[in-house]
């Protein structure tokens, strides 16, 4: 048992530390605004119940904090209000414009915050501090790019997303529309990339009335670029707002050639597209005041106490009695066979691509037209055939300089949209490891009977009763939840933990109840079929009803096994060794048998 | 865990004159014998178990052994009796097996090996005894004595393999790669290892091998079961076994960290001090530190006595069907986790086996799987994953593949490729595309479908190389690493047949598609490495083929399950086809 605890522990330290953490390494902090309106308009419900646009929003942005927290906790967020009464903003400069939360990465109190602008409570509550009033686009622009130009860090990317049921802010003020479409091409040419998100409003909104200039161009003229209907529903708007919150960033990513052959090769950029997120290790506190505490690791000699540097030591291992010693340089080496670099091996047909063969998360491929002109198009024409041919790549793979090689089926994935022109999945080549020999393992499968076509339709009945559609973001993992539940409580009152009694929804524990009711008297008849049947190696069903009656008799106690053939029941009977192995009194145990005998002997 | 029982075995090398004979270009066949043995006791010592290995050479100058009375069972010689190597025993090998000038007997070799197996086993348990002859068979031998060979083979439960430097269904009138064709009295020896394979097993008639090559299997890591209990809902339950099918296998050992001069371990201490944040990185005990965690831009002090109270707890072991959803909706590319379990019923258990066949049945039928919650142990870490079924010739079984939770996904989205324009590839680029994929399919369409380069069956270069390096730095500790086997670089590279037809192709694609390399500035530096093709080419084709066969199979990774399924396959088809060469 030790062994596969010690599996998983071995598992988590070599993703974490090995070779994922390079796909990770960013030049600088992702950064993100959110710029809401806070006009009356905003605060209207629905007519069918549906939440207000404010509240939808309020909604969206606390599940972006709340997912920034537990996926990528460096990055800055910021929520400004434009539209209001009141202004509040780092030099108070702007009239009507309502700092809540400057660019910062978001904690407790924020989610906090937000939280508390949600529902009605919410709408009284931004009314009280805030209030609505007059709108001016163009300092609430200017207002954000105060915003980003004030961080001190590195920002590797730049987001604003304005959310809004109001097509024409100024009200056909064209002066200020056009001082807003100019300030927003400052902000633009400072590399902020300005999104719309506009929420549904009587009579539809129009995007070409004022917004379409403000936003962003779409990043190439392939791209879909601004989404023409409005949002109308949380979940929609949760979507959009998630699909464009994650938009790739390619300095996470890693660049690397595809090589198709001697000097064919292709610029691509990899990346991760699933990958499991982990509990965060435990940081150390200095007692006195909370602040955390780094470590460092010296080596010293035991005998003289002196310090050593790293080129002191060198490394070893013991093999039948024998060490054998390496420098560390000579350790790193060994493992390096070629540059990194995706290398075409051939082609092979999809079905070769076995559903077992799976070692870690896959890779996403795309390329990078901005390192080599001319990959793109090349990468399209073997993304189409390899897709239209029905098969897939197979590449040795060398992530990183001293990393040693794998092997990757570069299985085609063309572009899929829905309905709303979103995209679900992108274009580009999934990247699947496969396994070297080592790394399967042989096992003895026991050889056992197969099930009637009998059995197989009632089970078929049942799965029919069971069958949902999967999506692949229905779970929520409980353990990162509950941790993060927990510490989001722990953080807003430190004082009181034991009063958190907060208990997240676990969606990976079985509805058993439910199922129940659902199979009704399926199970039973799917369990009748099992024990009316004999097993044998034609496995032709044959009804026992020896069996039935001696299990029938044993019922209030635990049920015999009936696993023996009939044959050999038979002589067990006759050689006296038949035992029910489960507590059965004496008399119980003869009465059966005497029943089973009177049975056989017909 | 148990410990399986150990084998026995017997290297019995022939070193005689013609074994050093070969064509030009031509490694002769004792170097290549040779280097088949020096893996195969690498791997052995490597392996680090209590397998027992001898080593009889024969054709020697000298006579070493029990038999040798007068003029009968002359120049053969037992180098070494039967125990674990060593790296003594490899560097025997390296420096003092050497090529004799003498010949003998194959036959007499044989019966001195069986000999020493005898002998030297008395009294002790062994699970396997088995001889492995390599020998280019060019020794007038005398079959009067063949049956009663056999007899004894039988008798003692000795299994027997050979390793001849010739394909065994080739005959001699065609040699394969350039090479002699067989001398009479190779043809003569060959129909006698024919005679004794077959009379050994025989339902073995095409190869010369014996089909129980698990004499090179270790069974060491058993795999570890895993017995639960899956069910649906609170009625219906089926006693299940999972065990992992794949799963990234590593060495055992790992490095330490000795120090320079005396490579003792003990002699270097790692201290680990923590330090405040402040400009003079003030240290401070470790007693005065406390455990927090970050929640975004807060970090929140956590005694133990909370992480024991918000830690998610599991009853225990599940594996609990929360519905079943259509394969389709599962995509390939969002598998998580590091591993595939393969389940099945318990062993014995036929009414299990019958329930759980009913699923994966009735599963298969509908093009569906389970989507279940899977905890390992109590306190485990829930996982939602599939349950696929899956339907052998020989068995039934679910594979388990965890799925990604909602916090595991990033969905990015990337700008389209096939509705820009720029990018759009004319028919003529298409079919330039099109005739690279044909020249370079791997699998052949003709007849059996031949796979060129099955992944799963290269054993993980890292460690082919690690245990290179260590032999050798065991044997040599002064000298600088060797460079590459060159089976490995050729293993690893696209198969010369697929790398030759599509050199045309290539060209024409490198026509119609112009790339031109964008330089910036900053990374003018690693443009060069970028673009670089460091990859030797240097291969020695006569080489390739034993080793691709022959070596591959005896080669030494440490891990032992993974291990049998490489030479199952890899000797197996290697011998089995006939392709077995040296």
């Amino acid at each position: 048992m030790a062994e596969w605890n010690a599996y998983y522990q071995n598992e988590d330290e070599y993703v974490d530390r090995d070779e994922f953490e390079v796909d990770y390494k960013c030049a600088g902090r992702d950064s993100l605004v959110f710029l809401v309106d806070a006009s009356k308009e905003m605060f209207i419900r629905g007519e069918d119940g549906e939440p207000s646009p404010f509240d939808m929003t309020m909604q969206c942005v606390h599940s972006v904090y709340t997912s920034k927290i537990i996926s990528s906790d460096k990055d800055l967020v910021a929520l400004v209000f434009y539209g209001t009464e009141q202004s509040k903003n780092p030099r108070n400069t702007f009239e009507h414009v309502y700092v809540y939360h400057d660019l910062d990465s978001p904690g407790a109190r924020r989610v906090k915050d937000v939280d508390g602008l949600r529902g009605e409570n919410g709408a009284q509550v931004a009314d009280e501090t805030m209030g609505s009033g007059k709108t001016n686009l163009v300092e609430a622009l200017w207002c954000c790019s105060n915003l980003y130009s004030d961080v001190k860090l590195r920002l590797s990317y730049k987001r604003l997303m304005i959310f809004t049921c109001r097509d024409t802010p100024h009200r056909g003020d064209c002066e200020r529309d056009r001082q807003a479409r100019t300030k927003a091409g400052d902000l633009k040419e400072t590399g902020v990339v300005i999104d719309l998100m506009h929420l549904m409003k009587p009579g539809g909104f129009d995007v070409s009335l004022f917004f379409c200039d403000v936003v962003s161009p779409p990043e190439d003229e392939s791209e879909l670029g601004l989404q023409m209907e409005p949002c109308g529903k949380l979940e929609d708007l949760r979507k959009r707002v998630r699909a464009k919150e994650m938009k790739k960033r390619s300095m996470a990513s890693l660049r690397l050639n595809l090589c198709l052959g001697e000097g064919m090769n292709v610029a691509v950029g990899v990346y991760i597209t699933v990958r499991q997120t982990k509990k965060p290790n435990a940081v150390k506190l200095y007692r006195d005041n909370n602040e955390p505490v780094h470590t460092k690791t010296r080596l010293y000699h035991t005998q003289t106490g002196s310090l050593l540097l790293p080129s002191d030591t060198k490394r070893a291992q013991v093999y039948a009695g024998r060490q054998i010693v390496m420098e560390k340089d000579e350790v790193d080496v060994i493992k390096k066979f070629s540059d990194p670099g995706l290398e075409l091996i051939g082609f092979k047909p999809m079905e070769r691509l076995k559903l077992h063969h799976h070692l870690r998360s896959a890779l996403f491929i795309y390329p990078e037209e901005e390192t080599v002109t001319g990959s793109a198009c090349v990468f399209t024409a073997l993304l189409r055939r390899c897709s239209e041919r029905n098969v897939f790549a197979l590449c040795k793979y060398t992530q990183i300089r001293n990393s040693s090689p794998r092997f990757l089926a570069l299985v085609p994935q063309r572009e899929e949209l829905d309905e709303g022109q979103a995209q679900i999945e992108a274009p580009g080549f999934h990247g699947i490891f496969l396994p070297y020999a080592d790394d399967i393992r042989n096992l003895d499968a026991p050889q056992l009977p197969t099930a009637s076509d009998a059995q197989v339709d009632k089970m078929k009945e049942i799965v029919h009763k069971l069958s949902f559609k999967y999506r692949s973001d229905a779970f929520e993992n409980p353990v990162l939840q509950q941790h993060y539940r927990y510490l989001e409580a722990l953080a807003l009152d430190p004082m009181a933990p034991e009063h958190i009694e907060e208990h997240i929804e676990d969606h990976t524990v079985p509805k058993v109840k439910m199922i129940d009711q659902c199979l009704g008297s399926l199970a039973q008849e799917f369990k009748d079929l099992l024990s009316h049947c004999r097993y044998t190696a034609t496995n032709i069903v044959t009804s026992w009803p020896c069996v039935c009656s001696a299990e029938e008799a044993g019922g209030a106690e635990k049920k015999p096994k009936v696993e023996m053939s009939e044959d050999e029941l038979r002589a067990r009977v006759q050689k006296g060794t038949l035992q029910f192995g489960v507590k059965v009194t004496g008399t119980k145990k003869r009465e059966l048998i005497d029943t089973l005998k009177a049975q056989l002997a017909k | 865990m148990a410990r399986s029982a150990k084998t026995a075995l017997v290297l019995c090398l022939d070193v005689g004159f013609s074994m050093s004979n070969s064509a030009t270009g031509q490694e002769p066949p004792f170097q290549q014998a040779k280097k088949v043995i020096q893996k195969f006791v690498q791997r052995q010592v490597f392996a680090e178990n209590k397998d027992e290995l001898g080593l009889v050479l024969f054709g020697s100058d000298n006579t070493k052994n029990n038999l040798a009375k007068d003029d009968q069972y002359q120049n053969i010689s037992v180098h070494r009796h039967l125990m674990i190597p060593n790296f003594e025993l490899l560097e025997e090998i390296q420096n003092d097996v050497q090529p004799g000038s003498q010949q003998a007997d194959w036959l007499d070799a044989l019966v001195v090996c069986m000999d020493l197996l005898q002998n030297e086993t008395l009294g002790k348990k062994y699970e396997r005894l088995n001889i492995v002859m390599l020998t280019d068979l060019n020794t007038p031998s005398s079959p009067d004595q063949l049956d009663i060979i056999i007899g004894n083979l039988k008798r003692a439960g000795i299994t027997l393999q050979f390793f001849l430097p010739f394909p065994v269904d080739g005959g001699g009138s065609n040699p394969p790669h350039g090479g002699k064709a067989l001398s009479r009295e190779q043809q003569q020896g060959l129909e006698m290892t024919k005679k004794v394979m077959m009379s050994l097993d025989e339902e073995d008639v095409t190869g010369v091998c014996n089909p129980d090559l698990s004499v090179f299997k270790r069974v060491e890591k058993r795999p570890m079961a895993w017995p639960c209990t899956l069910t649906i809902g609170s009625s219906l339950s089926i006693k299940i076994v999972g065990y992992k099918a794949v799963c990234e296998e590593r060495p055992r050992k790992s490095w330490s960290v000795v120090d320079a001069q005396t490579h003792q371990k003990d002699d270097i201490k790692r201290d680990v001090v923590y330090c405040l944040n402040d400009d003079e990185e003030t240290e401070v005990q470790k007693d005065d530190t406390i455990q927090g965690y970050r929640y975004g831009s807060d970090i929140v002090p956590f005694s133990k006595v909370d992480q024991d109270q918000m830690k998610y707890k599991t009853d225990g072991k599940s594996f609990a069907v929360l519905g079943f959803t259509k394969q389709s909706m599962i995509n390939r590319h969002q598998f998580v986790g590091t591993q595939v379990l393969k389940v099945f019923a318990p062993k014995d258990d036929e009414h299990a086996g019958v329930a759980l066949s009913g699923l994966i049945r009735a599963l298969d039928d509908l093009k569906m799987v389970a989507v279940v919650r899977y905890v390992y142990a109590r306190n485990g870490n829930p996982q939602v994953g599939a349950a696929f079924p899956c339907i052998k010739e020989k068995y039934e079984c679910l594979v388990y593949v965890q799925l990604p939770f909602m916090e595991d996904l990033r969905q990015y989205s990337f700008p389209s490729l096939e509705n820009n324009k720029k990018y759009t590839p004319s028919e003529d680029q298409l079919s330039a595309v099109d005739s690279l994929i044909d020249s370079m399919m791997l699998v052949e369409e003709d007849g059996e479908k031949k796979d060129l380069f099955k992944v799963n069956h290269i054993p993980n270069p890292q460690y082919q190389r690690l245990f290179q390096c260590l032999h050798h730095r065991a044997v040599n500790p002064s000298v600088p690493l060797p460079p590459m086997d060159p089976w490995l670089t050729t293993a690893l590279q696209r198969p010369l047949a697929v790398a030759t037809r599509c050199q045309a192709p290539l060209e024409t694609l490198k026509k119609k598609f112009p790339l031109k390399e964008v330089v910036k500035k900053k990374e003018l530096k690693t443009s060069k490495e970028l673009f670089g093709n460091s990859l030797g080419t240097g291969i020695s084709t006569s080489l390739a083929v034993w080793e691709r066969v022959g070596l591959h199979s005896s080669l030494g990774t440490g891990s032992s399950a993974s291990l049998a399924v490489w030479e199952r396959v890899g000797l197996h088809s290697s011998l089995g086809t006939g392709r077995s060469t040296f």
